[in-house]
């Protein structure tokens, strides 16, 4: 619809259509259709808080008005960041094991034959028993909540990053052969730019998936953190909280996904943009 | 355009020498495996541009990779002046290679896919810009230095790397079929392009081709191999008497590519396009 308009007065006013119009328009309307779909999902949410009782579903207006009032506390803030630090570490740690995993997997048979069965293993043991094992062999500490956040993702990461690694123009590396590039310059300007579009979407869903991990871990076996909270709300039926909480931490996600994340995409490829 | 004509070439010492070269690729398993080149020969001078026109899989890649460097698992002799590759490498000797496919970069402007292979020629970095913009100028690309390849044209694409090519000042360019992907009239274009570029370099030339005209319109010597397994060098066919620069319309041209044409048929046993 809003293209529609938007050509039609692009006609009125006698001018040709360029291409960044189109571009333009295109992406007006995507955000108008973005912020219709953030509305329905708030629709939704007031539905279902009309239809339940509030203790169950609080509506959308109370929740946001209690996590206004927690913001303005510390304690919420001091949960996040030990949240974040979690989750910072636990995603290190699971992006340099898959990292090795997957290029050893893509460069070399054996060690794809040999590791596809930890990765079949991996993925297949619900993440609950990786972390209450962990929780169990270590201890209930810091160190194990941060490794039992990290473990369950690693396989599928280095999946990820083992099929990147193959999809490697072999082409363009017999380009610098031929013209006799160093190993280092094949590494930094062939190989590189070439993995870097999965690298980038392997940290997005890699981050995606811990932070839903660390919560669990926090929930299960540390006295910190905003899965904690989450969990300690919970006992004490206070469904409002519950939703504060998390939704304060899907705010600081979305703003590491926007912000951060996004910014670094555009800078990569700005290449196919043009 | 200032092409030069050459100057007949005094036979001296050659800079490409191949004796006797055989190529067995391994096979898997039982299999027998297949055996590439069985036994070629070949001479050729500084500054010559010579093909070498056969059927697919007679070994005429394999040749080239051979020359490049880039296969060093074979019997015989293979020597640049007198010398191994790897000595006239050390000694700041230069390959070039145009593919079939352009094999630019894409996320690099031109600029940057030619700085590339400058600084991987170890080129100084104060040279590079007066580099790249003689080759770009040679090549009518100097507008686009800052473009990314997607956004040019598969015969600029091409051009452009052809440019990249000579922009290290190469003592060999190899090339593989560089015009097989273009349409007729964007590699006669091209062609000229090549020449034109190569009359201020003067690099030698070593070509593989499926086209009998294309290596007439090239070429002071074509090599004309014999289908494989085990590819042998047939035929000779000399075209140095043809004065450069070259018409595509001139009748001797058009003579000699029959010729061409004919023994590749002889050597065949079939017939070719």
């Amino acid at each position: 619809m809003a293209i529609t308009t938007f050509f039609s007065s692009v006609a009125a006013s006698g001018r040709e259509l360029t291409l960044s119009d189109i571009i333009n328009a295109e992406q007006t309307r995507n955000t108008a259709i973005s912020l219709l779909s953030v509305l329905a999902l708030v629709g939704i949410w007031q539905v279902g808080a009309w239809s339940l009782p509030s203790s169950v579903l609080p509506a959308p207006t109370t929740v946001v008005q209690a996590l206004a009032a927690n913001l303005a506390k510390p304690d919420i803030w001091i949960d996040i960041g030990i949240t974040l630090s979690r989750i910072a570490a636990a995603f290190l740690i699971s992006m340099c094991v898959a990292l090795v995993l997957g290029f050893s997997m893509a460069l070399s048979k054996t060690a794809g034959v040999f590791f596809h069965v930890w990765i079949v293993c991996g993925i297949t043991v619900p993440a609950l028993v990786t972390i209450l094992t962990l929780y169990m062999i270590i201890g209930l500490n810091d160190t194990a909540a941060v490794i039992g956040a990290a473990a369950p993702v690693i396989p599928v990461l280095a999946i990820n990053i083992r099929e990147g690694v193959k999809g490697i123009d072999p082409r363009l590396l017999g380009m610098a052969q031929a013209f006799r590039a160093k190993r280092r310059q094949q590494f930094a300007s062939v190989m590189v730019p070439q993995i870097a579009p999965m690298l980038l979407a392997s940290t997005r869903f890699g981050i995606g998936l811990i932070w839903k991990m660390v919560l669990f871990v926090e929930l299960l076996g540390r006295g910190s953190g905003v899965g904690y909270r989450i969990e300690f709300f919970y006992q004490m039926f206070n469904m409002t909280e519950v939703l504060a909480y998390a939704l304060s931490f899907v705010f600081v996600m979305l703003f590491i996904e926007v912000a951060i994340l996004g910014t670094i995409e555009r800078r990569i490829f700005r290449w196919k943009k043009q | 355009m200032n092409y030069h004509i050459r100057e007949p070439k005094v036979p001296t010492m050659s800079q490409i020498s191949l004796t006797d070269i055989h190529k067995q690729f391994p096979g898997r398993g039982k299999k027998g495996g297949w055996k590439a080149l069985d036994g070629v020969s070949l001479e050729i001078a500084a500054g010559e541009i010579v093909g070498l026109l056969g059927p697919s899989g007679c070994g005429k890649s394999t040749l080239l990779n051979i020359v490049a460097g880039l296969d060093t698992t074979f019997e015989g002799k293979f020597s640049i002046q007198g010398k191994s590759l790897t000595e006239q490498i050390g000694a700041g000797f230069r390959i070039a290679y145009v593919f079939q496919e352009a094999r630019l970069m894409p996320w690099r402007t031109l600029r940057q896919n030619i700085e590339f292979v400058l600084e991987a020629a170890d080129f100084a970095r104060t040279e590079w810009p007066g580099r790249i913009d003689k080759v770009l100028s040679l090549v009518e690309l100097s507008k686009f230095a800052d473009f990314y390849p997607l956004q040019l044209s598969g015969g600029m694409q091409q051009r452009a790397s052809i440019a990249r090519a000579f922009a290290i000042e190469p003592d060999i360019l190899l090339m593989d079929e560089p015009f097989s992907a273009l349409d007729e009239l964007t590699a006669r274009r091209l062609r000229e392009s090549l020449l034109h570029i190569w009359s201020a370099f003067r690099s030698t030339i070593l070509f593989v081709s499926h086209n009998a005209f294309e290596s007439t319109y090239l070429g002071d010597r074509v090599y004309i191999m014999s289908p494989g397994p085990g590819g042998r060098i047939k035929e000779q066919i000399n075209l140095t008497h043809i004065p450069r620069p070259r018409s595509y319309e001139d009748s001797a041209l058009f003579e000699q590519s029959k010729r061409v044409v004919e023994s590749l048929r002889r050597h065949m046993g079939e017939l070719v396009e």
